[in-house]
């Protein structure tokens, strides 16, 4: 295991409006495993991402990729470099085809033969997308669009995979079939991922590392297996 | 209370008013004239934008409605002025009405649109009827002071004191309308209409009441200044008249009636006085008289970057800071809220939720 | 017979030219839900540029090309200063900032070239043309108008559908929020936008200037026929602009033939509300207007 984390977060303070969601946040996420980011609605999980993704200025705190700082840069710097985020809500452009959505993701890191390849690439790993090439995004079901989002974030080839909630309004069948993809991911392509879930229990069964939220502060941060096998956390904070 | 609060301020004014009119020559009794037809139709708008959240551009064409009537009225019918301002309000308020009707399902660019075309189209209608309406030439209009007042006294004045009282005696109605039910029902359709008509409000009923409102108060300036420029044409209620009024509205404070004074102010004594200064440095005339349009379109584009709610709004920011205790913080320092700032400000336009905050851009 | 058919054609021309008004306006609202009330200004302050330059070189066609690149330049220059702190902001803000510029431009158009009328040339000839000893009603240059605006909506509809750029620009357009997810450098891409839109608006003060005279306020009726005939295709859409243009062009052009032009912008407030009345957002909409 490299010693240098993939993603820091350290002693990150931050919120929206006057109401400070997170307070005191630090989570380091290794290259090449997955991080889940766990707790109850309003704990500050999304508020993390976005955090992390330049969408909301912390107003303390650091974040950094590899060494690289990226506290208080611009979303579009951020995704530049190397950070993908998928919101919660997945943000399809319903407007578009799902090809034209996929192509969108990989705009700003390819040219035109490398956006090709890109295409090309994401119609072989997922090849629902392929039969829906050319059907308006707004035509999907929820699973199929996670999957779009999920292949879109990926077009730019991120080293980091922000996840929000991709389970939420997914049939169970659905979500274990989303769950196992993202776990193929990191086993493949040893994408690091920051999983955010209230579906604690599907969320853990695939991640190395579980932290969780509560109130904006990180109560507990262990190893995934270690934190699902403590009942008394898994009862007190995760509801299971 | 309300009532009797706005009538005794109402009556201080008129004082004050009297007091000035009395004191200053006929040049400046004649821009109290206009600057009081401004007031009237300023605030009439200032109450259809800032409280119940339609923007119209056609309010000039409200306006000539009003002057078109009251001349006609004086010219063939010898109505006094004591029947013919109401009468003015009463048959704008008509139009108002259909206008509002035709309105009440547009919002946004689409209602800005329509009343638009209205400002343009309405003025051809006078040419196109010169019989009645007298053409692009107009009707003209005089009127005489009262006998009673003597024969010397001049007439300036006069005009000052009717636009004045007309214009008091509207702002009273207009304040008590805005604190009243109706007032608050507008305010509640403005911030949110799906949420007002799931409370049981009757949208487009107050849509259509807000137009009919404003427009019988431009219908009342217009016959007041058809009394005070003796001319009514089509020339005098062009697109630039509109648009003065939504500057007038906006520069003095949406929703505010003291803002409909300040906008009227500005609208009838910073374009002359810019006039003066540029001529005085030796600008030619042409020049000169395009300095204070352009300076206009600066003016409103700085308050609208810098002040959102005008003047009057500038000075209640000013007032809070240096008359009132700040409250507790209720918070970590540094919060986006100002502390003086109340929870909810009456007056204040339509604030659409932010999609997220912090959207600036990078550097790039 | 040959009357109908010279104000038909006739009514094409100049309804090409709201088309090119309406295009633009429909360019800045679907990515910045913005009315730009100042468009027809602005074209007016370009048009003024290419007459600067025609009367200095001689050349109609520098003028022309001079008259455009102004029209991009000026787009970004106001999206970038005066319009980026708006756009977020409820949309009275940005209503009364365009107005502030559409004042502010003419009223510099009148510091700098003053108030008078002033003549602009044509492209090509004003002769009229033969369909064999019929007389059509149109020149060499109504043609030309009809054939530049048509030309410049097909480049854009191209630029939309086959570019990497166009796909940014409607990207932005339908989801901010996900385009910024995705690295869209969505501002650039507004700015861009309003340049677009900048051209398409100097293209028609070039090319409708001849028979309005150039002075500051030329173009503020065509503005507004614009503005309706964008309205009445449905802001939304772009295909709407150019067929609620054409519309307006021709019927205007009948009214003002048969019944005398007066009663043109009463005409068209009874086709704006006709249109409105039935389908609230436009001919052409695909957004469901919100009933309440």
């Amino acid at each position: 295991m490299p010693d240098q984390a993939a993603l820091v977060v350290e002693h990150i303070e931050s919120g929206y409006g006057g109401v400070m969601a997170l307070r005191d946040v630090s989570i380091r996420a290794n290259p090449g495993t997955i991080t889940a980011v766990l707790g109850a609605n309003g704990a500050g999980k999304t508020t993390l991402l976005a955090t992390i993704s330049g969408f909301v200025r912390p107003r303390q705190g650091r974040v950094a990729l590899d060494g690289t700082d990226l506290t208080r840069r611009a979303p579009e710097q951020i995704v530049r470099a190397g950070v993908a985020h998928v919101p919660e809500g997945q943000a399809v452009i319903t407007e578009l085809t799902v090809e034209e959505n996929l192509r969108v993701g990989g705009l700003w890191r390819h040219g035109p033969q490398g956006r090709a390849a890109a295409l090309a690439d994401a119609y072989q790993r997922f090849p629902i997308l392929a039969t829906a090439r050319h059907r308006s995004a707004g035509t999907l079901s929820g699973g199929e669009r996670q999957i779009l989002v999920i292949a879109r974030a990926l077009m730019a080839s991120p080293k980091v995979l922000l996840l929000d909630e991709p389970s939420l309004g997914l049939a169970p069948r659905i979500v274990a079939q989303v769950m196992s993809l993202i776990q193929r991911l990191r086993d493949e392509s040893g994408l690091t991922v920051v999983l955010v879930e209230q579906n604690a229990r599907s969320a853990l069964a695939i991640a190395d590392v579980g932290v969780v939220l509560n109130v904006g502060r990180v109560v507990v941060t262990e190893d995934a297996a270690a934190l699902a096998a403590d009942e008394a956390l898994r009862k007190h904070y995760l509801g299971f | 209370m309300t009532l009797l609060r706005h009538l005794v301020a109402a009556v201080v004014a008129g004082a004050v008013i009297w007091a000035a009119s009395v004191q200053l020559n006929a040049f400046r009794d004649f821009q109290m004239a206009e600057i009081a037809v401004y007031v009237v139709a300023i605030a009439g708008l200032s109450m259809l934008i800032g409280l119940s959240g339609q923007i119209s551009l056609g309010h000039g064409a409200f306006m000539a409605v009003g002057a078109y009537t009251a001349a006609l009225l004086m010219l063939h019918l010898n109505w006094p002025l004591w029947a013919v301002f109401p009468a003015s309000a009463v048959v704008t308020a008509a139009a108002g009405a259909v206008v509002g009707l035709a309105a009440a399902r547009l919002h946004g660019p689409y209602l800005a649109g329509a009343t638009l075309m209205l400002a343009v189209a309405l003025p051809s209608l006078a040419v196109q009827f010169p019989g009645v309406f007298g053409g692009d030439q107009g009707l003209s209009v005089t009127v005489t002071t009262p006998a009673a007042l003597g024969a010397t006294f001049p007439p300036t004045r006069w005009l000052a004191w009717v636009c004045s009282l007309a214009a008091l005696i509207t702002l009273v109605i207009l304040a008590n309308l805005a604190r009243s039910k109706v007032g608050r029902d507008w305010r509640a359709i403005r911030d949110d209409p799906v949420a007002a008509a799931l409370a049981g409000l009757n949208v487009a009923r107050l849509r259509v009441l807000a137009f009919i409102v404003s427009a019988a108060c431009a219908g009342l300036a217009g016959a007041m200044l058809a009394i005070t420029t003796s001319l009514v044409s089509p020339g005098s209620f062009t697109l630039s008249l509109s648009i003065a009024l939504l500057a007038g509205a906006v520069l003095g404070g949406l929703g505010t009636l003291i803002g409909a004074l300040w906008g009227a102010l500005v609208i009838v004594l910073v374009p002359t006085y810019v006039t003066d200064v540029a001529t005085s440095h030796g600008f030619s005339g042409g020049v000169a008289a395009n300095i204070p349009i352009a300076a206009y379109g600066v003016v409103l584009i700085v308050v609208m970057l810098v002040f959102p709610h005008g003047i009057q709004g500038g000075l209640r920011r000013l007032a809070r800071q240096f008359l009132s205790t700040p409250p507790t913080r209720l918070g970590p320092p540094g919060q986006r809220q100002p502390a003086g700032e109340p929870a909810e400000d009456l007056d204040a336009p339509y604030r659409r939720p932010p999609v997220s905050e912090h959207q600036e851009e990078g550097t790039s | 017979m040959t009357e109908f058919l010279q104000f038909t054609l006739g009514g094409i021309s100049f309804g090409m030219v709201y088309a090119a008004i309406a295009l633009s306006l429909v360019l800045i609202w679907r990515g910045t839900r913005i009315l730009n009330y100042s468009q027809g200004a602005m074209a007016v302050l370009t048009t003024y540029i290419a007459l600067t330059v025609i009367n200095h070189t001689g050349s109609y066609w520098e003028g022309f090309v001079v008259a455009l690149a102004a029209g991009l330049v000026l787009g970004a220059l106001i999206e970038r200063t005066v319009i980026r702190p708006v756009e977020n902001r409820p949309p009275l803000n940005a209503v009364v900032v365009t107005i502030g510029l559409l004042v502010l431009i003419e009223g510099i158009a009148g510091i700098i070239y003053g108030g008078q009328y002033r003549s602009f040339p044509t492209a090509f000839s004003i002769t009229g043309l033969h369909a064999g000893s019929v007389p059509l009603g149109i020149s060499r240059n109504d043609v030309f108008v009809a054939g530049a605006v048509l030309v410049v909506a097909l480049a854009l509809a191209a630029l939309f559908r086959f570019t990497a750029t166009g796909l940014r620009l409607r990207a932005a357009a339908f989801n901010p929020y996900a385009s910024r997810l995705l690295g869209v450098r969505v501002g650039r891409v507004l700015t861009l936008g309003w340049a677009l839109a900048g051209l398409i608006g100097a293209l028609a003060g070039l090319l409708v200037s001849p028979n309005t005279f150039l002075y500051p306020s030329s173009m503020d009726s065509i503005f507004v026929l614009g503005f309706t005939a964008a309205v009445i295709g449905g802001l939304d859409s772009p295909v709407g602009a150019i067929v609620g243009g054409l519309i307006l062009g021709v019927v205007l052009n009948y009214v003002g033939g048969y019944l005398g032009s007066n009663l043109v912008s009463i005409f068209g407030l009874i086709a704006l509300m006709a249109v409105l009345l039935i389908r609230p957002s436009g001919l052409f909409s695909v957004t469901r207007e919100r009933r309440v």
